[in-house]
């Protein structure tokens, strides 16, 4: 056996995974059964987000001594107050690192449609194209070769139902925005679309199908759903909407060793951020500055039936082999 | 710390090769891959080129965790005339892909692997795995040197790895 030392790594990464917010169902990572996987293909449903950094957690829970005697003396102590938050920096600026570090709903830039009037979120979106009910997968949609022909490598598309009149959570896949009222949406049958995080880029247009560079998070397509061009994302400080999801981040130790922590359900708790780090040329000299995402996140109780406790967080360590323990 | 320098330099020739398969010296007569460490060589003055020539800088232990931790550092050098077709007009790309080669293999995840004890390759047995694993820092590349038509570069790895017990 070789004696067990701290764990030392170079980076660590960040596994995301929906709260269904209908029923306030999070994704429960199981380490026992799942601590082990390969960091570059996640076990469903954990979407892979990348490489983190500045990663730091912080627990508020407070501790209380319980006091007796004259003097009073500490001889038992109580938690009060139970609280922790994580925050970190993305290193890409994908649509779901974005989405998660905006604090609130974002919004598609949905391609505009003719006369479109300037809105700060996207003016009037372009008529969405109808995906043909045969041959979709959630890698291929069949759109007919007219269709097609609104589509080059490239193009990034949003895919949902259409806004009918629904209230409460919307968006496939992952709740993307909560409606209070549909006079609030009014007329918008691309709302859906606008906010969904069921996105992808085509990277190929063959014969009316649409083959995406990877598969779009909410999977097959559903009857009804159509297909919205966008340009980008946005979001807005004050926004209402806040996100929730499980939290997953692995520190892969250089020993074979690998710290998890598991956040079952993090709510954002800033808005939208951004960092500059200054970008050092060989010649020693700063003549740019790379923006990371910052996000921040509290964390929500979820109950472990193994003991009834409520908590917030799940550390794990899974030894190296041959390791003392 | 011989077995995490061997276990290095064993490290990056497979994945310099695996990268670059046609990158090979003929060294004592025999074609190998195009890495070799300066110590393990006859001394010499000529340079070979188009190929990484290792050599081992310095030391430094830490004794404050339950295994000594030695970190080493590594000097990697590489030169190329660029080739004679080209009449040396290729040099500069040359080097170029030899800077990538190396920043493709050091990056490779992961950046560790499992330490080897080599110290029974002489009498001809293959090297077998340790306990431990070593790991190594992004490489740094220094400025590029020329001389005549010479293009040289050096880039330098901080490597690391836990001294185990019974271990030279």
């Amino acid at each position: 056996m070789t004696p067990s030392t701290a764990p030392l790594h170079s980076r660590i990464r960040a596994y995301f995974a929906p709260v269904d917010r209908a029923t306030s169902t999070p994704t429960l990572f199981d380490p026992a059964q799942l601590g082990g996987f390969s960091l570059d293909t996640p076990p469903a449903p954990w979407l892979d987000l990348g490489c983190i950094a500045r990663f730091v957690r912080v627990s508020s829970t407070k501790y209380q001594p319980l006091l007796a005697g004259a003097p009073a003396i500490a001889v038992a102590q109580a938690r009060t107050e139970v609280d922790a938050s994580v925050s970190f920096e993305f290193d890409a600026w994908g649509k779901l690192q974005s989405a998660l570090a905006s604090g609130s709903q974002q919004m598609n830039l949905l391609a505009t449609g003719p006369g479109a009037a300037p809105n700060g979120s996207g003016g009037s979106a372009a008529a969405p194209v109808s995906i043909v009910e045969s041959g979709n997968t959630a890698s291929a949609l069949n759109v007919g070769p007219d269709a097609a022909a609104q589509f080059a490598p490239g193009t990034l598309i949003a895919v949902d139902t259409d806004y009918t009149g629904q209230t409460g959570y919307i968006g496939a896949g992952v709740s993307a925005a909560y409606v209070r009222s549909a006079a609030a949406i009014g007329t918008d049958i691309d709302y859906v679309r606008r906010v969904t995080l069921n996105v992808a880029v085509v990277a190929s247009v063959n014969e009316g199908v649409l083959q995406l560079a990877s598969p779009l998070p909410a999977g097959t397509p559903a009857a009804g759903m159509r297909i919205s061009r966008l340009v980008g994302f946005c979001d807005r400080e004050g926004a209402s909407f806040f996100q929730e999801w499980s939290a997953l981040f692995i520190l892969e130790g250089a020993q074979g060793d690998r710290v998890l922590f598991h956040y079952p359900r993090l709510q954002p708790m800033q808005s939208s951020a951004e960092r500059a780090e200054p970008l050092i040329s060989s010649a020693g000299t700063a003549p740019l500055e790379r923006v990371r995402l910052a996000a921040a996140f509290r964390a929500l109780p979820v109950r472990d039936p193994n003991d009834s406790e409520t908590v917030v967080c799940f550390r794990s360590y899974l030894p190296a082999p041959l390791r003392t323990i | 710390m011989q077995n995490a320098k061997d276990t290095f330099y064993l490290m990056l020739q497979q994945r310099l090769a695996a990268l670059n398969p046609q990158r090979v010296i003929v060294l004592r007569g025999q074609l190998r891959p195009g890495v070799l460490v300066g110590e393990n060589e006859a001394p010499t003055a000529h340079t070979p080129v188009n190929c990484f020539r290792l050599t081992w800088t310095t030391l430094s232990i830490d004794r404050t965790s339950a295994m000594p931790l030695a970190a080493m550092q590594c000097e990697i050098r590489y030169a190329t005339d660029g080739s004679r077709p080209m009449a040396a007009m290729d040099r500069g790309r040359l080097l170029s892909a030899m800077d990538s080669e190396l920043a493709a293999a050091l990056a490779r995840s992961p950046q560790s692997t499992p330490k080897l004890n080599c110290s029974a390759t002489d009498s001809g047995s293959a090297p077998t795995p340790m306990a431990t694993s070593i790991f190594w820092s992004q490489p740094v590349f220094a400025p590029l040197t020329a001389t005549g038509e010479r293009l040289e570069r050096t880039a330098t790895v901080d490597m690391f790895a836990f001294q185990e017990a019974g271990e030279a």
